[in-house]
C-alpha cells in the first residue's frame, strides 16, 4: 500500500470534464489569476502526480513482478500439474495395465478357484466314494481275511489230511497191489502147479483107479480063485491043502502088500485131491484179494475226489491271492491292513493338502477382494484428484484471465499516463490554465480510485493464491497418500506375482508330471492296443524261421537220403533205436514184474500177520480213518472176537496221536461188562487185559453153551 | 442363412468325440511320417485341415489307427478316456524314445446330461492346424530317429472302464527325465486337447 500527502484543497471549481472518451477538455477559467501561480501548482500537482505515477509504476512493478512470479509459479503449477497429468495418465496406464492383468489374473484365480472347487467337490465326492469303498473294502477285507484264514486253516487242514491219507492210502494201496499182485501171481503160481499136480494126480488117480480096478479085479479073481481053491481045497484033501495054503498066505501077503501099496497110493492121490481142494481155497482167497483190490480202487477214487478238492480249495485260493495281488504293493495277507492303514495316511494327508489348499485360496480370495476394493478406492480417488484438477484448471485459467485483465489495466493505464504526459506537455507549452489543477486532481483520483481496486483485486488474488496454496498442499497430501497407497498396491502385485509365479512353477512341475506321463493309479489305468503289426510281424518272423528250418531240414534229409542210399546208416540207426526200445521195454516188464513180486510178498505177509493176530488174540481187527469235525484224524478199530455170539458183540475202540480210547456202544453198556471196562480200562489202563478177559469169558459161554 | 450358422455353431458330445478322434488319426499319421516310422513312400498326400496332410498306406497300420479311432471316439463319448499317448520306441531294444501326449479334458456336464456347447467348426479347424503346423515342425528341435524305430499307443482310462477285447493293460511306458516341449491345445467346448511331446535327452546334447 503507498500512501500519499492529500492534496491542497482549493476552491471549488469546476474540473475539467473528462468526456466518455477520455479526452480532455480545455477549461477557461471564468477568474485568471496568475499563470505563474498556476503554473506551479501545476507543476506542484505534476510532480506530485509523477511522484504517485512513479510510487504507481514501481507499484506496477511490483504487482508485474508478482505477476511474472505468479507466473512462474503458475507455469511451475502447470508443468508440475503436466507432471501430475503425466504421473496421473501413467498411473492410469499402469492402472489399467494392473486392472488387465488383476482382471486376468482374478479370471484365471476364479477358473483355478472354480477348478480347484470343481475339483475339490470331484474328490469330495471320490473321496466319499473312496471311503465307503475302503470300508465296503476293509469290511469285505476282513471277511475275506478271517474266511482266508479259515480257508487256508482248513486247506492246510485238508491238505495235511489229504497229503496223508493219500500217503496213507498210496502206501496202503501200493502194499496192497503189491501184496495183491504178489498173492495173484503167487497163487496163479501155486495154482498152476496145484492145477498140474492135480491133473497129475488126477492122472494118477486114474492110473491108480484103473490100477485099483485091475488090482479089484484081480482081487475079485484072486477071491474067486480062492474061493475056487478053497472049494477045491474042501473038495480036496488036507494033505494037499497045506502047500496051497501057504501058496496062497504068500500069494495073499503079496495082495496084501501090493493092497497096502495101493492104498498108500490112494492116500496119496486123496492128499492130491485134498490140494486140488487147496487150490480152490486159493482161488477163493484170490477172489478176495480182488475184492480188496477193488478196494483199494474205490479208495483211490476217494483220493482222485481229495485231489479234485484239494484244486478245488486252490482254485478258491487263487481268487483271494489275485485280489492280494492286485492291491498294490501287498504280497501277503498281512500286507493288507498295513496298505490300509498307509491308505488312511495318505487320505488323511491329501484332506490337509485340500484343507491347505482351500486355505490358500480362501488368503487369496480375500487378498482379491482387498485388492478390487483398494482398487475401487483408487479409481474414486483418482475421479476425485481427476476432479480437482479440473478445478484447478479452471482456476488457473481464472488466474490467467485476472492477470491478462490486470495486464490490460495496466496497459491503460500507462495509456492513461501518457495521454496525462501529453496533456502535461501541452499544459506547459500554454503556460497553465486554472482548470487543468482540477482535472489532475480528478485523474489523481481515479487513479486512487483504480489504485484501491487493484489493490483490492491484489489482495484477493494473495487470498485466492493462499487458497490455492492450501489446496496444493491437500493435493500434495492426497497425492503422497496415493502414493503411499501406490506403493502399497505395487509391494501387493509383487506378492500377487511372486504367487503367480509359484502357481506358475507349480503349473510346470504339473506339466513336468503330465509329459513324463505320471499317474494316479486309483483313478486311471493305461491301456494298450493289442498290437496286431506286432503280432502278424512276429508271426512273420516265425512264420521265416520255421521256412528255414524247414529249408534247412529238408536239406539234411536228402543228405540223409543220399546217405542212406550210399551206406546203410539208416538202418543201423533205426535198429539201434529198436535195440533200446527193447531194452527199455525189458526193464519196464522186469521191473513191473519186481513190483508184482513185492506188492504179493507184502500181500502174502500182511494176510498171514492178520491171520496170525486173529488166531493168538482172538479178535478179528477191523481198521478205519477218519476224521473229527475239527480236523484232526483218528484211527477206529473194531474188533470181533472169534469167540463172538453176534455181531453186535464188538468192541470199539479210537486210536488217536497215540492214545488209545474205547468206544461206548451197546455191547460195553452192558453191566458186567461196563463193570470190566471200568475196573481193567478206566482203573488200570490195561486194555489187553480186557480183552483177554472178554477173550476167556466168551470161550468159557461158547463152549458151556 | 442365421439359422443356419446358429445350427452349425453347435457342437455336440458325438460330433465332438469325432472331430478329436479324427484329429488323432490325422496327428498319428502325420507323427510317423514326419519321424520317419515308415518310410516315406508309404504315405499318400490328401488335403486336411487346411494344410496337405500324409495318411499311410500300408493296410495293417491303416486297421490299426481306424481301430484305434473307432475305440477312441467311443471312449470320449463315455467321457472316461482321459490321456491317449502314441509312444515311439526302438525297434532293437524297445527302449521309449519319444512320448506324444494328448491330454484330454471333457466337459462332464455335457456327458451327463447330454447338453450341447457352442463353437465354430472353423475356430476348432484353425486350432488344430496350428497343432499340426507344430507337429510338422517338431522336426526341427527333436533329436534325429536313426534307427529303426516302432510305436504303440496307450489310452489313460477311468478305472471303471470295461477293458475291450482288443486291448489290455499295460506299463506307462516312460522316458527316464525326458525333455518336453508343449505344442498348442485345441477345444471343441466338450473336448480339450493338450498336446505335450516328451523326449528322450539327446546323449550330444548333454555333452
Amino acid at each position: 500500500m503507498i500512501l500519499r500527502t492529500p492534496p491542497k484543497k482549493r476552491k471549488s471549481e469546476p474540473l475539467p470534464a473528462i468526456t466518455a472518451d477520455n479526452q480532455l477538455v480545455i477549461y477557461e477559467d471564468p477568474n485568471p489569476e496568475s499563470p505563474h501561480q498556476v503554473k506551479a501548482d501545476f507543476l506542484e500537482a505534476l510532480s506530485s502526480n509523477e511522484k504517485e505515477v512513479d510510487s504507481l509504476q514501481s507499484k506496477l512493478e511490483q504487482v508485474n513482478e508478482e505477476m511474472q512470479r505468479k507466473e512462474v509459479e503458475s507455469k511451475k503449477f502447470e508443468s508440475r500439474l503436466r507432471f501430475v497429468e503425466q504421473e496421473l495418465a501413467a498411473a492410469k496406464g499402469r492402472e489399467q495395465m494392473l486392472q488387465k492383468q488383476y482382471m486376468k489374473d482374478v479370471t484365471d484365480f476364479q477358473e483355478r478357484h472354480q477348478k480347484l472347487l470343481k475339483d475339490y467337490s470331484e474328490l469330495e465326492v471320490k473321496l466319499k466314494k473312496e471311503v465307503n469303498i475302503r470300508k465296503n473294502l476293509e469290511s469285505t477285507a476282513t471277511a475275506a481275511e478271517e474266511k482266508a484264514l479259515i480257508l487256508e486253516e482248513k486247506l492246510q487242514k485238508l491238505t495235511e489230511i489229504a497229503e496223508r491219507e493219500k500217503k496213507h492210502l498210496q502206501n496202503e494201496l501200493s502194499y496192497f497191489q503189491n501184496d495183491s499182485r504178489l498173492s495173484v501171481s503167487k497163487i496163479n503160481a501155486e495154482r498152476e502147479l496145484f492145477e498140474c499136480r492135480a491133473i497129475n494126480a488126477e492122472k494118477e488117480a486114474e492110473l491108480f483107479k484103473r490100477q485099483l480096478f485091475e488090482l479089484k479085479n484081480q482081487l475079485e479073481e484072486c477071491i474067486q480063485k480062492k474061493n475056487e481053491a478053497e472049494n477045491k481045497l474042501l473038495s480036496l484033501n488036507v494033505p494037499t491043502q497045506e502047500p496051497n495054503s501057504e501058496g496062497t498066505r504068500i500069494r495073499i501077503k503079496n495082495l496084501q502088500d501090493e493092497l497096502r501099496n495101493y492104498e498108500s497110493e490112494v492116500q496119496e492121490a486123496r492128499k492130491l485131491k485134498s490140494f486140488h481142494a487147496n487150490a480152490e481155497l486159493l482161488k477163493e482167497k484170490i477172489s478176495e484179494e480182488r475184492f480188496r483190490r477193488e478196494q483199494a480202487e474205490a479208495e483211490l477214487i476217494k483220493v482222485q475226489e481229495s485231489q479234485t478238492k484239494v484244486d478245488k480249495l486252490q482254485d478258491e485260493l487263487m481268487p483271494w491271492k489275485s485280489m492280494i495281488k492286485e492291491i498294490p504293493g501287498a504280497e501277503c495277507c498281512e500286507d493288507i491292513p498295513k496298505k490300509f492303514a498307509v491308505m488312511q495316511k495318505e487320505l488323511v494327508e491329501s484332506m490337509l493338502k485340500v484343507g491347505e489348499v482351500n486355505g490358500r485360496l480362501k488368503e487369496l480370495e480375500i487378498t482379491l477382494e482387498k485388492a478390487l476394493l483398494d482398487k475401487q478406492d483408487a479409481e474414486t480417488q483418482l475421479g476425485l484428484a481427476k476432479k480437482k484438477e479440473e478445478e484447478m484448471f479452471l482456476e488457473l485459467k481464472r488466474l490467467e484471465l485476472t492477470v491478462t485483465s490486470i495486464t490490460g489495466e495496466r496497459d491503460r493505464l500507462w495509456a492513461l499516463i501518457a495521454t496525462y504526459e501529453k496533456e502535461a506537455a501541452i499544459a506547459g507549452k500554454m503556460d497553465g490554465t486554472s482548470g487543468t489543477g482540477g482535472a489532475d486532481e480528478n485523474r489523481v483520483k481515479e487513479l486512487e480510485l483504480s489504485l484501491a481496486e487493484k489493490e483490492h483485486m491484489v489482495s484477493e488474488l494473495e487470498h485466492s493464491f493462499c487458497e490455492q496454496k492450501e489446496v496444493i498442499g491437500n493435493q500434495h497430501r492426497e497425492i503422497e497418500l496415493l502414493s503411499e497407497r501406490l506403493n502399497n498396491e505395487a509391494r501387493r502385485i509383487k506378492s500377487l506375482e511372486r504367487e503367480g509365479y509359484r502357481l506358475r512353477s507349480e503349473i510346470s512341475l504339473l506339466e513336468s508330471k503330465l509329459g513324463h506321463g505320471d499317474y494316479s493309479a486309483a483313478n486311471t489305468k493305461v491301456l494298450r492296443m493289442a498290437n496286431t503289426l506286432g503280432v502278424d510281424n512276429e508271426a512273420k518272423q516265425t512264420i521265416e524261421a520255421l521256412r528255414d528250418e524247414l529249408q534247412k531240414t529238408q536239406a539234411r534229409l536228402k543228405a540223409v537220403e543220399e546217405f542212406k542210399g550210399q551206406t546203410d546208416a539208416g538202418h543201423l540207426v533205426d535198429s539201434s533205436i529198436t535195440e533200446k526200445l527193447a531194452e527199455l521195454k525189458k526193464q519196464i516188464a522186469t521191473l513191473e514184474k519186481r513190483e508184482e513180486r513185492y506188492k504179493t510178498v507184502f500181500a502174502e505177509k500182511i494176510s498171514i500177520f492178520r491171520r496170525a493176530c486173529c488166531a493168538l488174540f482172538g479178535y478179528k481187527i477191523v481198521m478205519d480213518d477218519q476224521q473229527r469235525p475239527n480236523g484232526i484224524p483218528v484211527t477206529f478199530f473194531t474188533l470181533h472176537s472169534i469167540y463172538a455170539q453176534s455181531d453186535d458183540e464188538k468192541l470199539e475202540f479210537e486210536y488217536e496221536s497215540g492214545n488209545t480210547n474205547i468206544v461206548m456202544n451197546t455191547y460195553t453198556s452192558q453191566p458186567d461188562i461196563a463193570q470190566q471196562m471200568e475196573i481193567y480200562v478206566r482203573k488200570w489202563n490195561a486194555i489187553p487185559a480186557f480183552t483177554a478177559n472178554l477173550t476167556v469169558e466168551s470161550f468159557s459161554r461158547t463152549t458151556i453153551s | 442363412m442365421a439359422s443356419k450358422t446358429a445350427t452349425k455353431d453347435v457342437i455336440t458330445l458325438k460330433g465332438s468325440a469325432a472331430i478329436v478322434s479324427e484329429f488323432f488319426g490325422y496327428a498319428a499319421n502325420s507323427i510317423l511320417y514326419n519321424r520317419g516310422v515308415y518310410p516315406e513312400e508309404c504315405f499318400v498326400k490328401v488335403k486336411k485341415y487346411g494344410l496337405p496332410m500324409l495318411l499311410i498306406e500300408d493296410d495293417a497300420v491303416k486297421a490299426f489307427l481306424a481301430c484305434l479311432t473307432s475305440q477312441i471316439s467311443e471312449w470320449l463319448e463315455s467321457g472316461k478316456l482321459q490321456r491317449v499317448v502314441l509312444v515311439i520306441m526302438s525297434k532293437a531294444s524297445s527302449e521309449v524314445l519319444e512320448r506324444w501326449n494328448f491330454n484330454i479334458e471333457t466337459d462332464n456336464e455335457v456327458v451327463e446330461k447330454g447338453v450341447s456347447r457352442a463353437k465354430s467348426d472353423k475356430e476348432i479347424m484353425r486350432e488344430i492346424q496350428a497343432i499340426m503346423r507344430q507337429i510338422a515342425s517338431s522336426i526341427t528341435y527333436l533329436p534325429c530317429l536313426d534307427e529303426p524305430c516302432v510305436f504303440d499307443v496307450l489310452a489313460y482310462t477311468d478305472t471303471d472302464l470295461e477293458i475291450p477285447v482288443t486291448w489290455m493293460e499295460s506299463d506307462a511306458k516312460l522316458i527316464l527325465n525326458p525333455q518336453m516341449v508343449k505344442l498348442h491345445s485345441f477345444d471343441t467346448k466338450i473336448h480339450k486337447v493338450d498336446t505335450l511331446v516328451s523326449y528322450k535327452n539327446d546323449e550330444w546334447d548333454e555333452q
